[in-house]
């Protein structure tokens, strides 16, 4: 039958102690989860019941619950979601064959969560407030171009455009560089992604030590208040998603 | 003090991150799945996709064959 593999696992003391975890969390559509060992770490996997059922977002949270729960015992790589094998002995060759970046990997998010950030702006007010600081640069584009042909209109439009772009670029790319300044006390691993949607700017994932957590969550609310303006969603922790960085063989 | 009232807790967003992970983040196998009617493979496509089509589906209330799935080789 085929596996659904939920997470890699640098598994507790013994074989004993991991299936006595695992025996307490149900796994998808309340199949049993069980591990499968490779020298120091192991994958824990259940029978691939939804195979013959339609998918459902219920498994897709059933699943996340269960790396939720290991993640609170265990130092652990989440596997995505729609992640099967044909077999045990197959789940077990992925170990063997990707060991030493899953070791890695497990080195690296060990004793760490992840937080993820999401900053929005009142997009209409945001660009007002870009434009302002931009337009003595507009002053001179107006007087670089006096002709009031279509063209030069045209011309002047596109300009102004470019110089609204990268000034919004700017302003993001600032306030990025505000945060992580403000954060590196903490010295998380982090990622951006810019401008996701017009009223998205920011969308950021952090990997926190664990230790580090009051500290870091400190460090967001002061920067809200320093940004009334805008408008933080502050997620976490979560089990080590977003820093999962293992090309499979 | 501590402000750990400042993490977003409203239930929609919560899900919408973890759904965002789950599906789109962490290691990835390529199990290869191959959707198939009455023994002819017709798409090629992980589990993803599939439960973003279903729900879609549904939410179009179509009427749908239940495929089968099977690991290809």
């Amino acid at each position: 039958m085929e596996k659904l593999i939920y997470a890699i696992v640098q598994p507790l003391t013994d074989v004993y102690a991991i299936n006595l975890l695992l025996s307490g969390i149900p796994g998808v559509s309340e199949t049993n989860l069980y591990a499968l060992f490779y020298n120091d770490i192991a994958v824990v996997v259940s029978d691939g019941v939804i195979l013959n059922e339609f998918v459902k977002k219920e498994m897709a949270i059933d699943f996340a619950r269960v790396i939720e729960s290991l993640s609170q015992q265990l130092t652990l790589l989440p596997v995505r979601f729609d992640s099967l094998l044909p077999s045990d002995a197959e789940a077990t060759r992925l170990l063997s064959q990707n060991y030493t970046a899953f070791r890695n990997n497990l080195d690296n998010v060990k004793n760490k969560f992840e937080f993820g950030l999401k900053v929005l702006w009142d997009y209409e007010k945001g660009i007002e407030k870009v434009k302002i600081n931009m337009e003595s640069a507009n002053e001179n584009t107006n007087n670089c171009i006096t002709s009031s042909s279509i063209h030069a209109n045209y011309l002047l439009k596109k300009i102004k455009e470019n110089k609204l772009d990268n000034a919004l670029r700017d302003y993001i790319e600032q306030l990025k560089k505000e945060f992580v300044h403000d954060i590196a006390i903490i010295n998380p691993e982090y990622n951006f992604n810019k401008m996701i949607t017009a009223n998205l700017i920011l969308d950021g994932v952090f990997l926190v030590d664990k230790s580090k957590k009051y500290e870091f969550i400190q460090a967001v609310g002061n920067f809200k208040k320093n940004h009334t303006e805008l408008h933080f969603l502050l997620t976490g922790p979560w089990p080590p998603y977003s820093f999962v960085v293992c090309p499979m063989v | 003090m501590i402000q750990e009232n400042i993490i977003d807790k409203s239930k929609d967003f919560t899900l919408l991150e973890l759904l965002d992970r789950v599906l789109n983040k962490g290691v990835v196998i390529s199990g290869d799945i191959v959707i198939s009617i009455a023994d002819v493979d017709l798409v090629y496509v992980g589990l993803k996709i599939l439960l973003t089509s279903v729900e879609t589906m549904q939410q179009r209330q179509l009427m749908m064959v239940k495929p089968n799935r099977n690991i290809s080789n």
